[in-house]
């Protein structure tokens, strides 16, 4: 039963991963039909001794941690604060799920509205309440960039982490919690015995699906603070477009073998991250 | 290629052309003679490729925006469909690059960027010369002499092959709140010691004192004096690029690489003492910006303009349209200040070419469009559109008569407020012109990111320009 | 002891009602706000203080729709694209996905976190070689190339999602049902299928969601004929400023269907979901 779907998966998946495997060692030419000579260890060197790549990768760990960390915190207490609401839960709950069906284009390009500081209005709503000097912008300032742009994300994704530990949420019997939250004490320690290890495998999809997204995480970044200022917000994807883009001066060589191996390289971290993630937190078996 | 540097060389190279206006042409109205005195337009041969559907894909710009608003006159003249695909120029880099890998042509038209499409991909780009010569095509109405620019938007290291046609030309000029100048003209120049009113003898220095100025006095109708588009971006470079060809300094010592481009500029030349004077001074002056300018490109410059947040900034002319609507008859527009050297005004024309892989009826259709698009009518068309407004690249439409009155107010082409000024910008002393090497995308975001940084306060000036030109020549070796 | 128990409660009954309001505010008022704005005409918007007075207009949704590039044939082209992709997905999908879920071998775990890999590729670095093999195939410029596109990444999760979910069906059941005489087939498609039907359902949306929402891979493989909704919001952010009016119209017009199918499905996404995490042991 597996075959079909293994099968279209093979064509798309196997021989573009092997074209960048080979493409890693290549220096590709585009014009005039794609062609691709033999250049050895050349794009692996030149990738590896950059300076600009490493910064790249801290950029992209940092970004990884915040948004990655505020959607699945923010996550869990949305889902928490929504089980324990008696009335109006469920138009609660409806309201709260919207931003995740947005495209992150559009999530992008709404953040950059927002915090416009001429016209944005959260721009005005901070600088109202005193948090923001006037005149400034939190995508302008190398302080608060990257924040600013892992927040858009955390908001778009949020939900789905929501929704995901709410439906969990779902099969613990409401009394459990009820008689639990009595103290504060008993309220946590009932989650973490209880209810985590109940949604734990389905977080796990949830957790992996963000963690890949946060690693190749672009669109929002691309359209906001494109990678600043001063680099603030230059994460690997960002990178890897450069090299994509760019032409040796002869116009005919790419960097695109540059870019296999920045492609090569987050496909490796992103393969250690999930098998990190899965060996934490699969407890029954879905990998076994 | 790197013979005689300098002014006099620039001179000759940018030999003017056109009816009274020192337009920026090629090199050779020599070389083209006989086609810019064929001259008048034949309408024949206009309807031979009726029928044919052609893909133009283009950066979102103000002409590309009036013709695709309204292609119905290109297509009732030739009987050919044209569909008209907007994107960001990066997404269009990317579509084009993979078009022309293909073999095939899904895009037939394309808006060939100097710095970003032509330089790198000239190879995948017809050559139009033959196009322009052949009897059996509609002449290029007034011949290609009437284009400004020619060199810059259409070739490449070759004279004798043409890759587009100029299609739209955005320069940065100065653009100032005239109502607050006016209002505070006597004090500041009580206070100033000069006259600030904005025209190419203001120096950059004085940009800042005047800057300067509105920060400590004007707090009533403007924040900030300036306003920059200093965004870790392409426009950080256009905006630097200003100062530091004013300053005498550029990217790299060849004459010829802002025209013809090159593909040996050989080492940057940005260690000079001129450069490092440039980046100090801009450093300068963004500390005394608008906060915010790190945060915007040219559109949230140009938003925050309109919005009064600022009484003066180097932008593209082609807000005049949108400065208009929000300030009404306020804002005047001169050529930039003058720095040590001259003033300079970054160009930003483009031109438009064709997919090498277009052959037969769609090539001849997607000459005829990139005729029809270039043509001194047309070019009249967008300017009036309500939702275009670009400005022409033509010398001959500048003179018309129903376009120059529109130079002044009430004006039914707002962006020919600018025409005083980009007019000006483009004499071959004040226009600035990038490199055009197939790199230039790499060393663009060198430039910018480096400048971001300084501007964050982590690297020196100094710092700075030796960073770039290492990292330059080490994209170029 | 009750008195205080009762006041306890409705303490935190309010404070979980005060929170709820923070939550939900923090999520719709960025929406609300390009709800506003895509009614507003441009005067209303370029205000340094935002304004709440305006005079409606429908400008900014009329001119999205006439012109040249009227946004009406990309509508089409995103649902072609996005269901076609979307269908394939849970089909091919559920059937490996039950697959995986039975299979007893030691290498499942290897070739299930292979599928699941084959989700990471950053898309930049894959263009080049997919364009290549789309171009022999001639799925460049066309709605079926999008969908073999969006598969690149909704088949996987389609496939992880639906194996967690029919992991949670006790095989008994199947067994059962195989007992009282259907065959393997019949015993999936009548009695374990429609256990899942949450799930597929859960599925389903998510997948239609992220290929109708899908930049990338619509930037670099779609032309003239199969342009999406989405791109056309990078063609109005233009040279001679950004039309926030209309960008907010086409964020509403891009939105707004998937938000109806999300509420519409939302009981099932939420059983969906916690049949993954019911435990059955």
């Amino acid at each position: 039963m597996m075959l079909p779907a293994l099968a279209v998966l093979a064509a798309v998946s196997v021989v573009p991963f092997i074209s960048l495997i080979v493409m890693s060692f290549s220096s590709v030419k585009l014009l005039g039909g794609v062609g691709m000579t033999l250049l050895g260890l050349g794009n692996w060197t030149a990738v590896l001794t950059d300076s600009q790549t490493w910064h790249a990768w801290l950029v992209t760990i940092e970004f990884f941690v915040l948004a990655v960390g505020m959607e699945m915190i923010f996550g869990t207490i949305f889902a928490l604060i929504l089980n324990s609401l008696r009335r109006a839960r469920s138009i609660a709950f409806s309201l709260v799920l919207l931003p995740m069906f947005l495209a992150p284009i559009t999530v992008g390009l709404l953040g950059n509205y927002l915090l416009d500081p001429t016209i944005g209005l959260y721009s005005w709503v901070l600088r109202v309440v005193g948090l923001l000097p006037a005149g400034h912008s939190l995508l302008g300032q190398q302080s608060t960039a990257l924040l600013a742009v892992a927040t858009l994300d955390a908001w778009q994704w949020i939900p789905l982490v929501t929704l995901i530990v709410l439906a969990g949420l779902s099969s613990v019997n409401p009394s459990v919690l009820e008689a639990a939250s009595v103290d504060g004490a008993g309220y946590v320690r009932t989650l973490y015995s209880i209810v985590f290890p109940t949604i734990a495998p389905v977080l796990l999809v949830a957790l992996l699906v963000r963690s890949m997204d946060a690693i190749r995480y672009y669109d929002i970044v691309k359209i906001t603070t494109g990678g600043g200022p001063a680099n603030a917000s230059w994460v690997i994807s960002l990178q890897l477009n450069e090299k994509v883009q760019a032409t040796s001066l002869d116009g005919i060589t790419t960097l695109i073998g540059q870019a296999s191996v920045i492609g090569i390289t987050m496909l490796v971290f992103t393969t250690i991250i999930a098998n990190l993630f899965v060996r934490v937190l699969d407890r029954r078996g879905l990998t076994r | 290629m790197n013979d005689a540097p300098g002014a006099m060389s620039r001179r000759t190279v940018l030999q003017g052309a056109g009816l009274g206006l020192m337009a920026l042409s090629l090199a050779g109205c020599t070389s083209n003679a006989t086609n810019a005195t064929a001259g008048t337009a034949g309408k024949g041969g206009w309807k031979q490729f009726s029928g044919t559907t052609i893909n133009f894909i283009s950066e979102n710009t103000a002409p590309s925006a009036a013709i695709a608003a309204n292609s119905k006159p290109f297509t009732d003249l030739t009987g050919i469909k044209v569909n008209i695909t907007q994107m960001q120029l990066s997404d269009l880099v990317q579509k084009v690059k993979l078009d022309m890998s293909s073999g095939s042509s899904q895009y037939h038209v394309i808006y060939a960027d100097p710095y970003q499409v032509l330089a790198p991909l000239s190879g995948g780009l017809t050559d139009l010369a033959p196009l322009v010569k052949n009897p059996s095509y509609p002449k290029v109405e007034k011949g290609l002499s009437d284009f400004i620019a020619l060199d810059a938007a259409g070739r490449f290291l070759d004279k004798d092959k043409l890759f587009a046609l100029p299609y739209d030309c955005p320069t940065m000029i100065w653009m100032y709140r005239k109502d607050l100048f006016d209002k505070y003209h006597d004090r500041m120049k009580r206070d100033l010691g000069f006259d600030p009113t904005p025209s190419g003898s203001i120096t950059w220095e004085q940009y800042y004192q005047i800057a300067d100025w509105f920060n400590k006095n004007g707090k009533a109708d403007v924040p900030y004096g300036t306003g920059h588009q200093a965004k870790q971006h392409d426009s950080l470079q256009c905006d630097f690029s200003n100062v530091l060809w004013a300053y005498g300094g550029d990217y790299f010592a060849g004459s010829e690489i802002g025209t013809l481009g090159s593909q040996k500029p050989g080492e940057s030349d940005l260690t000079s003492s001129e450069a490092v004077a440039a980046a100090t001074f801009y450093q300068k002056l963004l500390g005394i910006a608008h906060p915010s300018s790190t945060s915007w490109d040219w559109d949230g410059l140009g938003s925050a303009f309109a919005a009064g947040q600022i009484a003066m900034c180097p932008n593209w002319h082609e807000y005049a349209a949108s400065n208009e609507k929000s300030l009404p008859g306020k804002v005047a527009y001169s050529i930039l200040p003058t720095g040590p050297k001259r003033s300079a005004n970054n160009w930003g024309g483009t031109g438009i070419g064709i997919n090498a892989n277009a052959k037969d009826k769609e090539l001849g259709a997607a000459w005829l469009f990139a005729n029809w698009a270039t043509s001194p009518d047309t070019q009249l068309m967008t300017l009036a559109s309500k939702v275009g407004g670009g400005t022409p690249t033509r010398t001959s439409v500048y003179d018309l008569p129903q376009v120059k009155k529109n130079e002044q107010r009430p004006s039914t082409m707002p962006n020919m407020l600018t025409a005083a000024a980009v007019l000006e910008a483009w004499k071959p002393e004040h226009i600035g012109l990038r490199p055009k090497v197939a790199t230039w995308n790499q060393l663009d975001t060198i430039v910018y990111t480096e400048l971001s940084k300084m501007l964050a306060g982590s690297s020196s000036p100094q710092a700075t320009m030796s960073s770039m030109a290492r990292q330059f020549d080490q994209v170029n070796k | 002891m009750s008195d205080t128990a009762v006041t306890a409660k409705s303490y935190r009954a309010t404070i979980a009602g005060v929170l709820a309001v923070v939550i939900v505010l923090w999520s719709v008022v960025p929406l609300l706000w390009m709800l506003l704005t895509a009614f507003k005409p441009q005067t209303a918007i370029n205000t340094s203080t935002p304004v709440l007075a305006f005079a409606p207009t429908l400008e900014n949704f009329i001119r999205l729709f006439t012109g040249g590039n009227s946004i009406g044939p990309y509508i089409l082209n995103s649902v072609l694209a996005s269901v076609g992709s979307t269908v394939i997905a849970v089909g091919l999908g559920t059937m490996a996905g039950y697959g995986l879920s039975r299979w007893k071998s030691r290498a499942k775990g290897n070739l299930s976190f292979w599928i699941i890999s084959t989700r990471m590729a950053p898309i930049a670095a894959v263009i080049v070689p997919l364009f290549v093999i789309f171009r022999q195939f001639g799925l460049i410029n066309s709605v079926p190339g999008l969908i073999v596109a969006y598969l690149t990444f909704n088949l996987p999760f389609a496939i992880w999602l639906m194996s967690a979910f029919f992991a949670e069906v006790p095989t008994a059941l199947q067994e059962a049902a195989q007992i009282d005489g259907c065959n393997k087939w019949q015993a999936f498609r009548l009695v374990v299928l429609p256990t899942t039907l949450p799930g597929m359902i859960a599925t389903a949306v998510l997948c239609t969601v992220f290929s109708w929402n899908d930049y990338a891979f619509a930037t670099a493989f779609s032309g003239p004929e199969s342009q999406t909704l989405p791109m056309s919001a990078g063609s109005l952010i233009t040279q001679t400023g950004t039309d926030w009016g209309q960008l907010c119209a086409l964020g509403i017009i891009t939105v707004l269907p998937m938000i109806v199918i999300g509420l519409l499905v939302r009981r099932h996404l939420v059983t969906g979901m916690s049949m993954g995490a019911v435990t059955g042991e």
